[in-house]
């Protein structure tokens, strides 16, 4: 009879203290992944590898094409960039077709279409959605569009040519540097 | 030494008569008998007569109050009357205390509230605690993050500043784009992050 008397203290405490280290065990969960699952709309997808892959071949085509001397060709096959379809708010396609205005509009000045060429670059400059080394490059040819105007002038109207190639030249410069020290601040 | 006579079964000696001298031997052998008893010394052996002599003697005795117990003895006979009294048996060996034996008693209903009072505070324990995960305000950005190379993005930092001389070499560039992205391309779908 005693002995099953201190039996129950004895089962009691046992209980006691299981239930105590269940409660004091950390049931925090696992930590989260450092990483979460990319959302389809901001990782690179096979949309967009698709679009840069066939941006590539139109320039190695427009390259063969300059290789022979068939600006013309080349032309074609640049301007092909600028109607590809790119995924909905890839950075990369403004970066792409912005690059391409840039190729695009030195080949229309190798082929004196210096009017085509301005149209081409103002387009692109237009349609930026940021600043970029690319807008920044376009702004350059914008230089050397005026460059070709001014030299195909003579008096004031080459004088205003030249000042706008200046300015364009500056928009270049003060875009890499705005650039530059964003991405050296970043790291 | 005693032993077995007629001193019970024989006649009655008148009042008056004076003892004979076999009578006062045995009163004087039954005297040192009693003495003996009265001390706790009894012999080991006695006759019958003399047992029942000495029985009657000491029930005259202790009814004269001339006997007590000793304190120790008081004690054993009232512990264990009170123990038989509240269903416990008597001790089979020596004498307990009725504090212990009280404390005895009440020991293991005693470890046991104990033990429900501490179980009763862990249930409250478990009740009311805030798992650390609640309490902690969300790390979004350093949980959250994809990593840059799985993005699509622009690709300044990747290019850098275009020099002039190479204002047309896109096709050098889109070389380089191409070959970035698709690093980061199959890196997010050989990972976890792939959908496939």
């Amino acid at each position: 009879m005693k002995t099953r008397w201190f039996a129950l203290p004895a089962v009691v405490m046992t209980a006691v203290l299981a239930v105590t280290w269940i409660g004091c065990t950390d049931r925090e969960p696992s930590p989260a992944p450092a990483t979460r699952l990319a959302e389809p709309s901001d990782v690179i997808d096979e949309n967009l590898m698709i679009s840069l892959l066939q941006a590539k071949n139109f320039h190695r085509k427009a390259k063969v094409y300059m290789s022979d001397g068939n600006l013309v060709a080349a032309t074609a096959s640049v301007r092909q960039i600028l109607s590809l379809q790119f995924p909905k708010g890839a950075p990369e396609a403004d970066d792409v077709r912005l690059d391409a205005r840039a190729l695009l509009a030195k080949l229309l000045v190798g082929q004196g279409q210096l009017e085509e060429a301005m149209r081409t670059v103002d387009e692109g400059i237009a349609s930026s959605q940021r600043e970029s080394f690319f807008v920044a490059n376009l702004y350059s040819v914008q230089g050397e569009i005026h460059q070709a105007r001014a030299a195909q002038l003579e008096g004031e109207a080459a004088k205003e040519e030249k000042r706008l190639a200046i300015a364009s030249y500056d928009k270049s410069i003060a875009i890499n540097e705005r650039l530059q020290k964003q991405l050296m601040e970043e790291k | 030494m005693a032993h077995d006579d007629d001193i019970l079964t024989g006649p009655v000696p008148a009042p008056d008569d004076e003892p004979t001298a076999a009578e006062r031997a045995h009163a004087k052998t039954f005297a040192d008998l009693v003495d003996k008893a009265l001390v706790g010394r009894p012999p080991a052996a006695m006759s019958a007569d003399d047992r029942a002599l000495l029985e009657v003697a000491t029930v005259i005795r202790a009814s004269h109050g001339a006997v007590e117990l000793s304190a120790s003895k008081q004690r054993s006979i009232v512990e264990d009357a009170l123990r038989q009294a509240v269903g416990e048996g008597a001790a089979a060996g020596g004498v307990t205390p009725i504090s212990q034996a009280r404390r005895a008693r009440w020991a293991p209903w005693a470890i046991a509230g104990a033990s429900m009072a501490i179980a009763a505070a862990a249930v409250a324990l478990l009740a009311l605690r805030v798992p650390k995960s609640a309490s902690r305000a969300p790390e979004v950005g350093a949980v959250t993050k994809t990593p840059t190379t799985w993005t699509s993005r622009p690709a300044d930092p990747l290019i850098g500043p275009i020099a002039r001389e190479a204002a047309d070499q896109a096709s050098a560039r889109i070389d380089y784009i191409f070959a970035d992205r698709l690093d980061g391309y199959r890196e997010r779908r050989l990972s976890r992050g792939g959908t496939r």
